[in-house]
């Protein structure tokens, strides 16, 4: 082997090696599994207390979303246009809005949001973190399977085929 | 070059093998994509800037300012205009990206004193994600009074935008 192929060869490995090291470092560390979101409970808009457990044995798609979120309001379309189509098949969006009740209310009352969604406050920021939601960013989204496992986290936009993949797999 | 190369060609390979599904982002932490920091102009004023990276942009309205300690006040900062954009929610909002530099004014300042400049911002990144409002507070020790002399001629150190 030649001096080039073996300084490539060294190259190529390290640079492996630190790639996955970035990669391992950087990915988003979903917990095992759900039994600390499915024991919430947070008040809806109306200030009933409602537990994420009460869906537990559907696919449970949880979104932590805001109103003063661009991004979070630009995907919320496409999760109505999904709980209508999956949810007789057993999947069940349910929103944690970093927000205030009001503008919650009065924004999915103008969106015609179909699926509940209760309110977080600030709070939800650091709760989102505990599930590893890393940078406390929005939106953030956990879709917990049937058995209550934690299939995908995702940070940023969730993208249409991306929810039909990971949900048809899941159903 | 070849690490880089390598990495370019590697790294996407690997997402699918760890589990990493298509269509994460790695955004930088909020603190590291809107850097704040200050400085005493002279004894009353202080300027503040926030350095936002690149692919990254702050709400002009959600911008405010404070200092402490509490007896210290500050007069009503004059944030630029941003740019304009269309939220399907709010209407017209104004960003900012780049740089942004704020003049904050004290009242009544104490010479040589030290207050910690708070500032509150809301912000997003272009790849759609938004951070809850962030406070970060920077320290100024602000020059005694004989350190920031006013050069003769010049007219009196009050702040344009105290009006």
């Amino acid at each position: 082997m030649s001096k080039t192929n073996t300084r490539w060869v060294f190259g190529a490995a390290a640079a492996i090696a630190l790639a996955l090291g970035a990669y391992l470092g950087l990915r988003q560390e979903p917990p095992a599994d759900a039994t600390a979101l499915l024991a919430l409970s947070l008040p809806d808009a109306a200030g009933k207390e409602q537990s994420i457990g009460q869906w537990r044995g559907k696919v449970v798609i949880v979104n932590f979303w805001a109103t003063w979120c661009a991004p979070c309001r630009e995907e919320m379309p496409e999760f109505m246009r999904a709980q209508t189509e999956f949810g007789a098949r057993g999947v069940q969006f349910v929103g944690i809005a970093v927000d205030q009740a009001d503008k919650v209310d009065q924004f999915a009352k103008d969106l015609g949001l179909n699926y509940p969604t209760l309110i977080g406050g600030y709070g939800a920021v650091e709760l989102s973190k505990t599930l590893g939601n890393r940078l406390a960013a929005l939106p953030f989204t956990i879709i917990v399977d049937r058995q209550g496992r934690v299939a995908h986290t995702q940070l940023g936009l969730l993208k249409p085929d991306q929810l039909r993949s990971i949900v048809g797999k899941l159903l | 070059m070849a690490f880089a190369l390598a990495l370019t060609a590697f790294g996407p390979a690997f997402g699918p093998a760890f589990g990493l599904a298509f269509g994460q982002v790695n955004p930088l932490p909020p603190d590291k994509a809107f850097r704040f920091s200050a400085r005493a102009l002279n004894p009353e004023t202080i300027e503040t800037r926030f350095a936002i990276a690149d692919g990254y942009y702050l709400y002009r309205d959600r911008i405010h300012f404070s200092v402490e300690p509490a007896t210290t006040e500050l007069t009503a900062p004059a944030l630029p205009e941003g740019k304009v954009k269309e939220d399907q929610f709010f209407g017209r909002v104004q960003t900012f990206r780049g740089s942004l530099l704020v003049t904050l004014g004290l009242k009544d300042p104490t010479p040589g004193q030290k207050v910690v400049v708070v500032a509150e911002s809301q912000g997003c990144a272009d790849v759609g994600i938004c951070y809850p409002p962030q406070v970060q507070r920077v320290t100024v020790a602000m020059p005694a009074a004989s350190a920031a002399p006013t050069r003769p001629g010049e007219p009196p150190k009050k702040s344009w935008f105290n009006y």
